[in-house]
């Protein structure tokens, strides 16, 4: 109560603002990482998961959120010791808060092997961690009057040509890796479930092509043709399939590349056929490449 | 190169090579997807999952004996529920028999695991076929 009446509703403190920061990055690694905190495949994982590959998707996950953190991030970030310390404070975040809802969910038990427990909660901290990260960004938006102050400072800093700009030209390069945090995102929340496996069992050849073909029109129904806020224009004299061939495919590719690294990280293509294999990448690109094309509208 | 603006975002209308390059590429790849799968459907024809087992391994453990072995489903439709069956054979009577379940033997592809005997089959002769599938 006490530093409510003292500090003013329009000037917030350092500290407090990074609470809130935190908070927003907490809540962000819950919403986005409950799904996945309870599914049971995860907690398996989480102890007969290859080690080489857990600690591949760990390492991974590093760059990938300081690039993140450096375009979304915490902060408004303009150096990369910015980018980097929000990253760091992300992936801290998202292993916290998956140990302790794992341990709420009386997922860990103290007479477990350190190994196991290390394990179930390493594998969440991923999705978890990107979660936070995009919690920042996206529960920010809503409300609260550092928000606004927020705006004004980035509008400021706009103005001065510093941090973010009002426009920034994103590179072709950039672009393809908003792709690929989205479809690793939604490919993490499906990949470790045996559904994704069971319904490429089940698919005959014609059911897999028509996903592909469905997928890819979706992808650029997404960005393209449906309006959704954030959606993408093309220039008046750009035929449409010029984004087709530009965005669309090339995106759709990283997906099925996202699919295959996720399913070979969580071992579902050992020992599979090609065929197998492909056909449960399809599967999982279906969702990948809804996350892709929705992390080119969001982020 | 994208501009992102206040949005809505516009693409540019004079791309850099590389994206045209990429988005060939990409397109390449999605065509020879397209057409592996389509050839795929088109030759195929629906086989009912058929095995073959092979033993990869023998070894003493504790309170028995581990037989590995790898299940091989020749077939291109995946069995689910595969029940497979180890014998030890003593003068063509089965004197151990213990059963496991897999969850999956996909299409043209292997699956392997292990029986435990209490008895060591020695010189005799073990026995590992599949009982029984179901469709996924």
């Amino acid at each position: 109560m006490s530093s409510v009446t003292r500090g003013q509703p329009t000037d917030i403190s350092p500290s407090r603002h990074l609470l809130v920061g935190l908070g927003r990055g907490a809540a962000g690694a819950m919403l986005f990482g409950m799904p996945m905190l309870m599914t049971m495949e995860l907690w398996q994982l989480g102890f007969y998961i290859d080690g080489f590959r857990l600690f591949l998707l760990l390492t991974v996950n590093i760059p990938l959120l300081i690039v993140l953190a450096d375009r979304i991030g915490f902060e408004h970030t303009s150096t990369w010791q910015e980018a980097i310390r929000d990253a760091t404070i992300a992936y801290g975040l998202g292993i916290v808060m998956s140990g302790l809802v794992l341990a709420l969910l009386g997922d860990l038990e103290p007479h477990m092997p350190f190994s196991e427990i290390i394990g179930k909660i390493a594998i969440q901290a991923v999705p978890a961690s990107i979660g936070a990260l995009l919690g920042r960004s996206q529960l920010g938006g809503q409300a609260g009057s550092d928000e606004s102050s927020d705006e004004e400072g980035r509008q400021g800093k706009g103005k001065e040509g510093d941090a973010v700009p009002d426009e920034m030209s994103t590179s072709y390069s950039r672009e393809l890796f908003l792709m690929a945090v989205g479809a690793l995102f939604l490919s993490l929340n499906v990949a470790p479930t045996e559904e994704i496996i069971l319904i490429s069992f089940k698919m005959t050849p014609w059911h897999a092509l028509m996903t592909v073909v469905i997928s890819i029109a979706i992808m650029h129904g997404f960005v393209y043709a449906v309006a959704f806020k954030g959606a993408h224009e093309l220039g008046e004299n750009t035929p449409r399939w010029h984004a087709l061939i530009r965005f669309t495919l090339p995106g759709y590719m990283v997906a099925m590349l996202i699919s295959l690294y996720v399913l070979w990280t969580f071992g579902r293509l050992d020992d599979s056929a090609a065929t197998q294999a492909l056909m449960s990448a399809i599967v999982l690109a279906f969702p990948g490449a809804i996350g892709a094309a929705a992390a080119r509208l969001i982020l | 190169m994208t501009t992102i603006s206040t949005r809505p975002h516009r693409e540019t209308g004079d791309p850099h090579w590389i994206e045209w390059v990429t988005g060939t590429v990409s397109a390449l790849l999605v065509i020879a997807m397209i057409g592996w799968i389509g050839l795929e459907a088109l030759m195929e024809e629906d086989l009912p999952p058929e095995f073959a087992v092979t033993i990869t391994g023998r070894a003493a453990v504790e309170g028995g004996h581990r037989v590995e072995f790898e299940i091989f489903n020749r077939a291109n439709q995946t069995a689910a529920a595969v029940v497979v069956r180890g014998e030890v054979i003593d003068g063509g009577q089965a004197v151990e028999e213990a059963d496991i379940t897999f969850d999956y033997v996909p299409a043209e592809s292997k699956a392997s695991g292990a029986i435990l005997f209490l008895q060591d089959p020695g010189e005799r002769e073990i026995r590992i076929r599949a009982l029984g599938y179901t469709d996924p």
